[in-house]
Order: structure tokens, then sequence, then C-alpha cells
């Protein structure tokens, strides 16, 4: 167990950690209005995607980061099309957008590197600049959130569009505008991975971690800073496992491999009924439907 | 959160579920098809647009797609077998998702019920069995360690509000985890360098006559009408879950809407344990560490493109099997990317989801 409680092991959470509270970030913006972002394993993945193409043909991380941001707005503004304005259900949409990058992600991966071929690692940032970012960004939203009327008029959208609408607050707008800046967050997340300390790109590279990033907003109970907390968890965990499987135990190393994922569910069975849940989450909104 | 998901009390059913209570009327007959077959054509013209940007002719990529299918030797045969996961899985899919049960989990389901099925089958003592018998019991043991995966969602949703979506899908790193040590340690085969099962040798399915498709598909295309059945006869049952306009009616029923929860992940799970078996004792015919292809995230689309009604899922996983066994031959013959039939396949679910909004909000007039 030594080998867990070192300073490698934590600079490895920390760096682990920050893709996930991107995410998880982008999520609770969006969802604070109402809108259930599914599609948000999908942001990441193309962002993940964008940043290492745009790393990878100019050279800089920075580029890298920014094409993530703008591929997840884009793809967010397009699922705000979706769920807020064509009224499409959330669930079932952000499902099949997240299928979509997936397989879009797969594809023009493929027709970049055929199999077999190996992609170049790119530019890499440092932890320093990306630890800063995410600060910036749960600070951003707290204070948005705690201290501004558009983030109390976003957290109304979210509880009831009804008032919020009879307030002349435009419900439409404000959704369009958190799920595509949550998108532009998530895709940060995936350009964090890839224009980070992995430098790398392969099929699927954020493996589950916009879903973990979706559960570790519940377990916030929709707080900005809980949310980081939640994430860095989930860093910790993923950093034991990596640190653990290249060390002989008695246990199964698959345990460890597992591990990261059992705590996020353990997460989000604990809080899942605690948590105060946006009412109007999931829901379309409808001018004068009530 | 936790209410999203299996139940969205007060919520105006938008999208595809809709279709449920609005299949009788003219209206809503013409979109449950026009729809699909819209998505489908347009997903079909984008991936020609791919394809001519990737330097090809699309009109040649698609023909050589049906000489693959219609006229190769094994074309046909190869489809069949590769629909018979997707179909299986995707049964289990449509009645969960009939019950406003959103899990994307089977794919762990299909792994756990692929593990324990080769375990028992390979296992000593049992492995010397006669060939029915242990092809039965290990399908059997499988659907029900699948059963019991899906069930831990349904549990985990029911008792303490996770929710469904996320848990299910979590629970597929974990069984992924649970392959990756059953390969390496649990249920290895001494004699394998690589990590694998031992062969499944007798527990093998044996061929349908006269063609070279396993009776796997057989156990598929029977268990269609079976679920056709189920849903007709569960109906009335599902529909207080499916459409949800009233809230109190739904409090009301709170213990009838868990059980059927766990009814659906059940059922659900059971079918893509199944499936996992069907697929390592039908096609691979030992289990090895990359049995996780996918089968469990293409049958969602499957499942929605199928309009979550059974023989919808059979067709749609023939079509896509199709496309999958095309998409290899225009692999090797024109270059193409094989990946490119998940971009369509994908495409197609988003215009399905999308042209149902569309079309409710045409027939409601908003």
């Amino acid at each position: 167990m030594k080998v867990l409680f070192t300073i490698a092991t934590l600079e490895a959470a920390i760096r682990l950690s920050i893709p996930v509270a991107l995410a998880a970030l982008g999520a609770l913006l969006s969802e604070r209005t109402g809108v259930l972002n599914l599609g948000l394993e999908g942001m990441m993945l193309s962002g993940a995607f964008a940043g290492y193409t745009a790393n990878e043909m100019t050279g800089s991380p920075w580029v890298g980061l920014l094409a993530g941001i703008v591929v997840g707005c884009a793809f967010g503004a397009l699922l705000a099309l979706a769920v807020v304005t064509i009224r499409a259900n959330q669930v079932v949409t952000g499902i099949a957008f997240t299928l979509l990058a997936s397989s879009g992600t797969t594809y023009l991966f493929q027709l970049k590197y055929s199999i077999g071929q190996k992609p170049p690692r790119v530019e890499r940032l440092g932890m320093p600049p990306l630890v800063a970012i995410t600060l910036a960004c749960v600070a951003a939203l707290w204070f948005l959130f705690q201290r501004t009327t558009v983030g109390l008029a976003m957290a109304a959208t979210g509880e009831s569009p009804e008032a919020a609408d009879a307030l002349g607050y435009r419900v439409v707008r404000l959704r369009w505008i958190a799920t595509t800046i949550g998108g532009g967050l998530a895709g940060l997340g995936g350009a964090a991975l890839t224009c980070g300390p992995l430098g790398l790109f392969i099929r699927n590279v954020t493996a589950g971690r916009g879903w973990v990033a979706l559960a570790l907003v519940v377990f916030a109970g929709w707080r900005p800073g809980t949310a980081v907390a939640g994430a860095f968890l989930f860093g910790l965990c993923d950093a034991c496992q990596l640190r653990l499987q290249g060390t002989k135990t008695e246990i199964p190393y698959e345990v460890f491999l597992a591990l990261p994922y059992m705590v996020t569910l353990a997460a989000l069975v604990l809080r899942a009924r605690a948590s105060r849940t946006p009412a109007a989450l999931a829901i379309p909104f409808v001018r004068g439907a009530h | 959160m936790s209410a999203v998901i299996a139940d969205q009390p007060g919520t105006p059913p938008g999208g595809f579920v809709a279709g449920l209570g609005r299949r009788a009327t003219s209206g809503g007959m013409v979109s449950q098809v026009l729809v699909p077959v819209t998505a489908v054509l347009a997903a079909l013209v984008v991936g020609g647009v791919l394809i001519a940007l990737d330097g090809v002719n699309p009109f040649s990529a698609y023909r050589e797609i049906l000489r693959a299918v219609f006229l190769a030797k094994r074309g046909l045969s190869d489809t069949a077998t590769a629909a018979t996961p997707l179909i299986l899985v995707g049964l289990g899919y449509s009645i969960a998702y009939r019950a406003r049960v959103f899990t994307i989990g089977g794919e762990g389901q299909y792994l756990i019920g692929a593990i324990a099925g080769t375990a028992w089958v390979t296992a000593g003592g049992v492995r010397n069995w006669p060939g029915f018998p242990l092809i039965a019991t290990g399908l059997v043991v499988a659907a029900i360690a699948g059963a019991f995966w899906g069930g831990i969602a349904g549990w985990l949703q029911t008792r303490f509000g996770a929710n469904v979506v996320i848990s299910s899908l979590m629970l597929v790193y974990v069984a992924d985890s649970a392959l990756q040590w059953a390969v390496r340690t649990g249920i290895r085969d001494p004699s394998s360098f690589v990590p694998n099962s031992r062969p499944l040798l007798a527990a093998e399915l044996p061929r349908l006559p006269g063609t070279s498709t396993h009776i796997g598909f057989a156990i598929a295309m029977v268990l269609v009408p079976m679920a056709t059945v189920f849903m007709a006869r569960h109906r009335g049952g599902f529909r207080v879950i499916a459409t949800g306009f009233n809230p109190n009616a739904l409090d009301a029923n709170e213990i009838s809407k868990r059980k059927i929860v766990m009814l659906v992940m059940l059922i659900a799970g059971g079918l893509a344990g199944l499936a996992g078996m069907v697929e390592t004792a039908g096609a691979s015919g030992r289990l090895g560490a990359a049995a996780s292809v996918g089968f469990g995230f293409e049958a969602i689309i499957v499942a929605m493109i199928g309009r979550l009604h059974p023989i919808g899922v059979a067709i749609a996983a023939l079509g896509l099997a199709a496309l999958t066994i095309g998409f290899e031959s225009t692999q090797r013959v024109l270059d193409v990317p094989s990946t490119l039939v998940g971009v369509i396949t994908a495409l197609i679910v988003v215009f399905v989801v999308i042209g149902d909004a569309l079309a409710s909000r045409g027939r409601d007039g908003r």
C-alpha cells in the first residue's frame, strides 16, 4: 500500500481528474437550466479528437484546447437545437449524439491513420495551466450562480421555466446559452485529456468519463465546487488503479481497473435520493402550454 | 435526476416514445414508417457524400455492398449471423425503453452472460456432457447471469433512485474488468499462451441446415414473436409508465412502477446475456479478452430504428448487419473505411429522433 501514498499519486490524481471536472461543470451548467446533456461523453470525445488533430497540425496544445472548446460548443448548440427548440426527447437525443460522436471520431481517425499506423504524440501541456483553467471555470460557475442575475435566471429556468418566463426571462435563449457553453466545457475537458499529459488520441479515449461526470453532478447536488471535489475522488481512484497495476498484490489488478467506475457508482447511489434535482430537468418548455 | 429516467411524470411524451399512444391514428401510422424510412435514406445520402469526399464513387460503393450481401457466396448467412446478437440485445432494449427505462448497459450484461455461460460449459465434469444438454444449460446460465447484471442496475434505480442510464453504463466497465480477469485467471485455458477460455467444442452451436449460420439466429427468430406477444399482453401495464401524463396516478402505482423497472431490467439483461453466449458459442468458439465488440451499443440503435417493436427490431438488426457485412467488403475492394457504417447508423438514429419530434410538433400544432 505504501506505493499509493506518494506525491506522484497525488499528482496523477489531479491530472486524471481535470477532464472529468471540466465535463462535470459543463453538464452542471446545462442541467441547472433544465437541459439534461446525455451527449456529454460524445462532446468530450469530439473535443478530445479536435484537440488532438488541431494540436498535431499546428504544434500548439493551446490551439488544441481552443479547437476542443469550439467543437464542444458546436455540438452543444446542435443539442440545444434538437432538445430545446425542436423539443426532441432529451434522454434519447443525448444517447444518439454520443453514439454519433463515438463512431464519427473513430471514422475520422481511421481516415487519417489506417489500422496499424502509429499516430504521433503531440505537444503536451503541463499541469499548472490545466489546473488554473479548471479552477477558473469552477470559480466562474460559482460566481455565475451565486452572484449574478443571469445565473439566478438560469437556475429559475431549471426549477420553473413558467415562472421564469412570466418574469420576462427568455427561457429558450438561456437554455441555448447554457447548453452551448456546457458543451464547450465538455469539449475543453476532452481536449485537456489529449493535449494534456497524455498527448495522444486513441479510439474512445474518454472511456466513459463523460458518464462519470454526469454521475458526479448528481453526487454533487448540482454544486460546482462539490462536483470538482467528486472529480478529484474519481481521479484519485484512477491514479491508484494505474499505480497498483504495476505492483504485485494479492488482489487481481482487474479489481483496480473497475475501481474508478465502482466508486462512481457508489457515489451516485449514496447521493441519488438526497440530491436536489432541478425540478424542470429534462422537461421541454413550451411557451403558454400551462 | 433520479426521477428523470425511469419516469417523467407530467412530461408530455416527446419523440419516438410518443408513438406508443398514437399508434391507432393514421397520422401516427404514417410517421411510424415515414420517419425511419426518410432517416435511413438521408443517412445513406450523407454516407454517400462522405464516401465521395474520400475519393470513391458512392454508387460503386453501394453497389459493392449489395453485391457482398445478396450475391456473394456467404453474404446472407453472414448477415444473419451478424444480426443475431443485435436482435437479442435489441429486443431487450425495446422492452425496457417502452417502459421508459433507458438502460444502455447491454454490453455489460452481454459480457457477464458470455463469461458465466463459458465458465459453465468449460467447467471440469460439465464439459464432457453431450451436446444438447451442454448447449441448453450454457444458454440458460448465460441468460440468468445477464439478468442478474441487468437486475443490479434495476435494483439501484428502484432502491436508491440511481439513474439507470449512468449505472448500467458504469456496470459495462465493471463487466469488462471481470472479463479480463476471467480470461487471464478465472476460466483461462491452461494450455494457451494468450488469455483465452478453453475452446467450447461440444458446446458450440450447430449450423442451420444448408447455411453457415448457427442456430442462435433461429433462437432469435423465435424470440421475436414471443416478445411481440409479451408486449401486447403487458401493454396496459406499461402505458401508465409510458405516457406518464398524470403524476398522481404514477404515485398511486409506485409499487407496480418499481416492479416494472425490475422486470424490464431482468428481461433486457437476460436477453443480452443470452446474446453473449450465443455469440461465443456460435461465432467465436472460445471467449477472448477482446469479446467486447460493441453489440450492446449497436443494439441501442437497432431498438430505436425498429420503433421499439420486435419485428422492427429484427428488420433493423438485419439491415444494420447487412450494412456491416457490406462495408467490410467495400473496405477490402474499394478501401472505404468500414467504420463509416457506424457513422451512418448513428446518423439514422439522430434523424429518427429529430424527425419524431418534428412530426409530433406538427400534429400538436405548436
